[in-house]
């Protein structure tokens, strides 16, 4: 479903994104962990067709981004990472304009808003303009168009971010409730969050993917080093080697 | 899941249709048109009623000035906004062709400048009440205002496109725009000239940069093709270069 070859980005001097590659398969929940600066918002604006990357192919759902950026918006449901509202809109006219943009209409546009304004818990707020919202209200209005057209690919960049730790675990469950069927690759940087809904794990550090591993294989490293899940990742992110080409031991030497 | 519906016109009403709201969800939209048709309105009848001619004329002269300052005001945040709340990121990565979310904008703004021109249709309707007036004097004076307007909306945007702020966006739409004027005027440019006369700058100026002597035309009550293209063309490349420069400034 995501498909993403030797994908760099340069900014200038500046190598954002290092050849990265990875393929998410429908039906994943695959968490993306990297510290500030990392790539990781940078690769998933790629993803997103927002921007166009320096080399490399993105495919998502089987159209390359760069080639067919309108079929890939069709099939993608994307959360940026500043989770950016029109912020003079009430809520309910916000998610139609969304809807609609995104090709809904009529009953399936008011099913689907519906839909959405209850499983992101969106009743109390519809009628109000959204610079009236909370932080956690403004994360979940974003979450909710992203899903709005029931993509099969889902980007999220930190998408539990500003929401408080109630609504971080009904989000955790509804984003589970979802993944069937669908590829879902959300970013964050608290461990804690990633563990929770995906089994696999990308990590990034400086532009380059540093680990692609089920969360049962940094597990068994934690476990044969001794260490936690926590020190683990860490130890991969200072190491700056890819997790796997080193013996479990080494990356925690 | 989601079939593939590629949004065609659509996706220009719609984005036309968000960015009007935006216009009259803030005050922007009634305070431009008020202070414009006040404006508009008040500086014509003190000209009408010491000319005392049954004619529109003096209300064309007076146009271009007044809108090299009021369109910039409806541009400004057309492209300025969308970077600075970062909803940019949001509408470009939507279903729709960046020349459409472009196209939608600026029929927004042509939507709002469509309502400065219905606020002086009481001075035609009053002429007409008064006295006999050229109808045709005035239809083409109007095509002439909608086509400079058009063609300052899409200057506009595609300098708010370019700058990413609105204050920067609106200053220099205004001096441009004031520029794009004043070097029509005949005693400007014979100002010019005298400073160095050699050049010829100020002649220069007037014949191949300013939109006056296009504009005049229609206020004379000549629909010239070659004035009417002056206005399409270059409408439709300052649209064109907006979504080239949106494309381009993708961070």
């Amino acid at each position: 479903m995501i498909r993403v070859e030797n994908v760099s980005k340069r900014y200038g001097s500046t190598l954002a994104v290092d050849s990265v590659s990875f393929e998410i398969a429908a039906g994943e929940i695959v968490g993306f962990l990297g510290p500030n600066g990392a790539g990781k918002s940078t690769l998933l604006k790629m993803m997103s067709t927002w921007l166009p990357p320096t080399s490399g192919k993105i495919e998502i759902a089987g159209h390359d981004v760069t080639k067919d950026p309108l079929l890939v918006r069709h099939q993608l449901g994307y959360l940026p990472e500043h989770n950016a509202l029109y912020d003079g809109m009430r809520v309910d006219r916000y998610l139609s304009f969304i809807g609609k943009a995104r090709g809904l209409s009529g009953s399936e546009l008011a099913d689907r808003i519906a839909w959405a304004v209850d499983k992101c818990s969106l009743q109390a707020v519809t009628k109000k303009l959204v610079r009236q919202c909370s932080k956690g209200y403004r994360q979940r209005i974003g979450v909710a168009s992203a899903l709005l057209h029931d993509p099969p690919v889902i980007l999220l960049d930190e998408p539990t971010h500003g929401l408080d730790p109630l609504q971080v675990v009904a989000f955790r469950d509804f984003l589970l409730g979802l993944s069937e069927g669908r590829a879902i690759f959300f970013s964050s940087h608290i461990l804690a969050e990633v563990v929770a809904i995906s089994e696999r794990i990308l990590i990034i550090n400086h532009g380059k993917l540093l680990c692609d591993a089920p969360l049962s294989a940094l597990e068994e490293s934690a476990r044969v080093n001794g260490g936690d899940l926590e020190r683990t990742v860490l130890e991969i992110v200072k190491s700056e080697r890819r997790f796997g080409d080193a013996a479990p031991e080494e990356v925690l030497a | 899941m989601s079939a593939l519906r590629p949004r065609k016109s659509g996706g220009v009403l719609l984005i036309a249709g968000r960015e009007l709201s935006a216009y009259f969800d803030s005050s922007i939209a009634y305070v431009y048109t008020i202070a414009f048709v006040l404006l508009a309105n008040s500086i014509f009848m003190n000209e009408f009623f010491l000319v005392g001619t049954v004619d529109m004329t003096a209300f064309f002269d007076l146009m271009p000035l007044l809108l090299a300052f009021f369109l910039p005001a409806i541009t400004m945040r057309l492209w300025a906004e969308e970077r600075r709340q970062r909803t940019i990121e949001v509408l470009l990565t939507l279903p729709i062709r960046t020349i459409q979310a472009v196209l939608g904008k600026y029929l927004a703004a042509l939507g709002l400048f469509g309502l400065f021109l219905v606020g002086s249709l009481p001075i035609p309707i009053m002429l007409f009440a008064l006295g006999d007036p050229d109808p045709g004097l005035i239809a083409s004076g109007y095509l002439g205002l909608v086509l400079f307007g058009a063609l300052f909306l899409a200057f506009g945007a595609f300098l708010s496109a370019l700058s990413g702020d609105q204050i920067v966006a609106f200053v220099v739409s205004t001096v441009l725009g004031f520029a794009l004027v004043l070097s029509g005027n005949d005693q400007v440019t014979a100002v010019i000239d005298g400073l160095a006369p050699e050049l010829a700058i100020g002649t220069f100026l007037h014949e191949s940069v300013s939109v006056l002597p296009h504009y005049d035309t229609f206020v004379r009550g000549a629909i010239d093709l070659s004035s009417l293209f002056f206005f399409g063309v270059l409408s439709a490349l300052f649209l064109w270069a907006n979504a080239l420069v949106l494309d381009a400034n993708r961070e």
